[in-house]
């Protein structure tokens, strides 16, 4: 029997637990398990270290204010990054255009880089001693080290993700459904919101969430751009280097809330992919 | 209204499409061609889904080559629907529509008021077919493409539904082009027939017409006339034309046309006879020995060896119940069901 048809006969039922499968496949699953149980460990550690923690804890002032400033931030960013996203992503699933390959491998680069590298080039670009952070700092608007800083430096690494993943969605959605929307009388941008965003929104919704999540914890180029004010992930590395790992325990299980909450949020938004949903 | 083509041309890497001119009047004209031949390339330059490298579309004197598809009025009906997977059946209908009115006149026309609020996935393939035509239909349009509307459907209900699909069609006083590569198809649904073969517009007129005067071998061959072979003319004339085969000569009906000649005959056209059968003075009798006997619902496919060439008649069962594989026999045709046409396409 092939994998497939195993997997095949466990959806329908007919093995008890899957234990005949586990049985059939012992090598995979045993190969599986390893990285399932490095991936568990760092959990079930971290979780008694933080036992005996207090609720006041959680309500230090830095905590607050990371918490604060992370809440305002990696939203805006996601909504910049799907604004200007979504819409990129569509060009790039439905046209060609000389240097295309250019534009595809400078979206995804932010992905692959370090992201303290994205720091450095922010700062090239818009820091206070670039004549475009200069002018701007002239004119009372500061780059780095501001709110500002947070959110320039979470869209240069989380605005990939809405792209990518749109663009995957649009490209899937069949051409003749957008031909037989022009044939109805409706223009390009008439045929985008009607046909192309409410096909493609599971891989949208996909890609939102996992660009907030991605601004939600990033860390390398927001300590280059906005060391303060601090973000959560920001604040951690502060807390670890002043008072250990124990002391950042209220940040790392609000972040892993929130990660979990955006992890039910993909399968959520995977589910909407189908059509079924109105 | 009329949809004019005239000099339309569309270069692609390794295909052209046209020169091509052509008329459509209301009516079905059933555009026919093999896979590649540029049927689905004329229907998206006609909707505007392609801007052609020269030429012109008129619809009732109107140019249509500048305009974006929104603004040609040019309903399309899609090889796989291509129906919205996110709307019912009735926001599909009222996508294109102006008045709420449309949706309800075009479905009681369609009959698929019973499918109003169905979402598109629960659709059978004909009543897919059906809500399709009902949304290109919706919207007024003054042309109507449709682009192998039953390809992806079973024998039995493309047999059924093409039927249907002429009824609706015949009552409609638009131009309507119908493309497809089956030839029973369009013949069935259309008034005039196009055939395309690698770009170009090759035989054009009325169904009867282009099926009883093929004018060229590719095509009668298309046609489903299986029967077609070079030919030599040994005698020319205008009421009659002797032609060589190689290994039996031919009367046909007719002079032929210029240039190197083709012999098409129709499997439906041979009548068999046992070899001691007498020879008509004005018919063709052509000696031959059973190759195959295929037998089929009603009917049966004889396969002939006549020399070195090979036909295909198609007989009753009852008839075909006479002949075994190794008989002598005669194919008799008659000089009118011997087409002539020119060698090349």
């Amino acid at each position: 029997m092939s994998y497939a048809d195993s997997v095949r006969r466990i959806s329908r039922g007919e093995y008890g637990f899957g234990s005949r499968f586990l049985h059939e496949t012992g090598v995979l699953a045993l190969l599986g398990a390893v990285l399932f149980v490095y991936l568990l460990f760092p959990f079930v550690s971290f979780f008694s270290w933080s036992e005996g923690l207090s609720t006041g804890a959680f309500l230090d002032p830095a905590v607050l204010s990371a918490v604060k400033y992370s809440l305002l931030s990696a939203p805006i960013s996601t909504a910049i990054s799907t604004i200007f996203g979504v819409p990129l992503a569509y060009v790039l699933a439905r046209s060609t255009f000389p240097g295309k390959v250019i534009v595809d491998a400078l979206i995804v680069l932010p992905l692959v880089m370090p992201p303290v590298v994205g720091g450095v080039m922010l700062l090239s670009g818009f820091g206070q001693f670039t004549p475009l952070g200069g002018f701007l700092s002239a004119l009372g608007i500061q780059l780095t080290d501001s709110y500002l800083g947070i959110i320039l430096a979470q869209t240069f690494v989380a605005s990939p993700f809405v792209v990518i993943t749109s663009r995957s969605g649009f490209a899937a959605v069949d051409q003749e459904i957008e031909q037989a929307a022009r044939s109805l009388g409706k223009g390009p941008l008439e045929t985008f919101r009607l046909v192309s965003l409410p096909l493609a929104r599971g891989s949208i919704l996909a890609g939102v969430v996992l660009t907030f999540a991605r601004a939600m914890g990033e860390f390398g180029a927001t300590m280059m751009t906005a060391y303060h004010p601090t973000t959560m992930p920001t604040q951690i590395w502060v807390t670890f280097i002043s008072d250990g790992i124990a002391a950042t325990t209220p940040l790392v299980l609000i972040l892993l809330a929130l990660g979990f909450l955006v992890v039910l949020a993909l399968q959520l938004a995977g589910k909407r992919v189908t059509f079924g949903s109105k | 209204m009329s949809l004019e083509i005239n000099g339309l041309q569309q270069e692609y890497e390794d295909f052209t499409l046209g020169p091509l001119d052509l008329s459509v009047e209301p009516g079905v004209t059933a555009v026919l061609g093999p896979s590649g031949s540029g049927k689905s390339t004329l229907l998206s330059l006609i909707a505007g889904f392609e801007a052609p490298d020269a030429g012109g579309i008129l619809v009732d004197g109107r140019p249509l080559e500048n305009l974006p598809p929104e603004d040609r009025s040019v309903g399309m009906v899609f090889q796989n629907y291509a129906l919205f997977p996110h709307l019912s059946v009735r926001e599909n209908l009222a996508f294109g529509a102006t008045e709420e009115g449309d949706v309800k006149g075009t479905a009681a026309m369609l009959e698929i008021e019973p499918l109003l609020d169905r979402d598109p996935e629960t659709l059978s393939g004909g009543e897919a077919q059906r809500v399709a035509l009902a949304r290109a239909l919706v919207s007024s349009p003054d042309v109507l493409l449709l682009d192998e509307p039953l390809s992806s459907l079973d024998a039995p209900i493309r047999r059924r539904l093409r039927l249907e699909l002429r009824d609706v069609l015949s009552n409609l006083s638009i131009p309507v082009v119908y493309v497809t590569h089956d030839q029973e198809e369009a013949a069935v649904v259309g008034d005039r027939l196009a055939v395309l073969h690698e770009g170009d517009l090759v035989r054009e007129g009325a169904v009867e017409d282009v099926f009883q005067h093929p004018k060229s071998a590719f095509v009668a061959e298309f046609l489903g006339l299986e029967n077609v072979f070079p030919a030599e003319v040994m005698k020319n004339g205008t009421e009659e034309t002797v032609v060589d085969l190689g290994s039996s000569t031919l009367v046909a009906a007719g002079s032929p046309p210029d240039g190197p000649v083709a012999v098409a005959i129709h499997p439906d056209s041979i009548e068999l006879r046992e070899t001691t059968s007498e020879r008509k003075a004005n018919g063709n009798a052509i000696p031959c020995s059973v190759e195959r006997v295929l037998t089929q619902h009603t009917d049966a496919t004889i396969v002939l060896q006549c020399g070195e060439d090979r036909l295909t008649a198609s007989v009753s069962r009852k008839r075909a119940a006479l002949f075994s594989v190794g008989d002598r026999c005669q194919a008799a045709v008659d000089p009118a069901d011997v087409y002539l046409t020119r060698r090349d396409r």
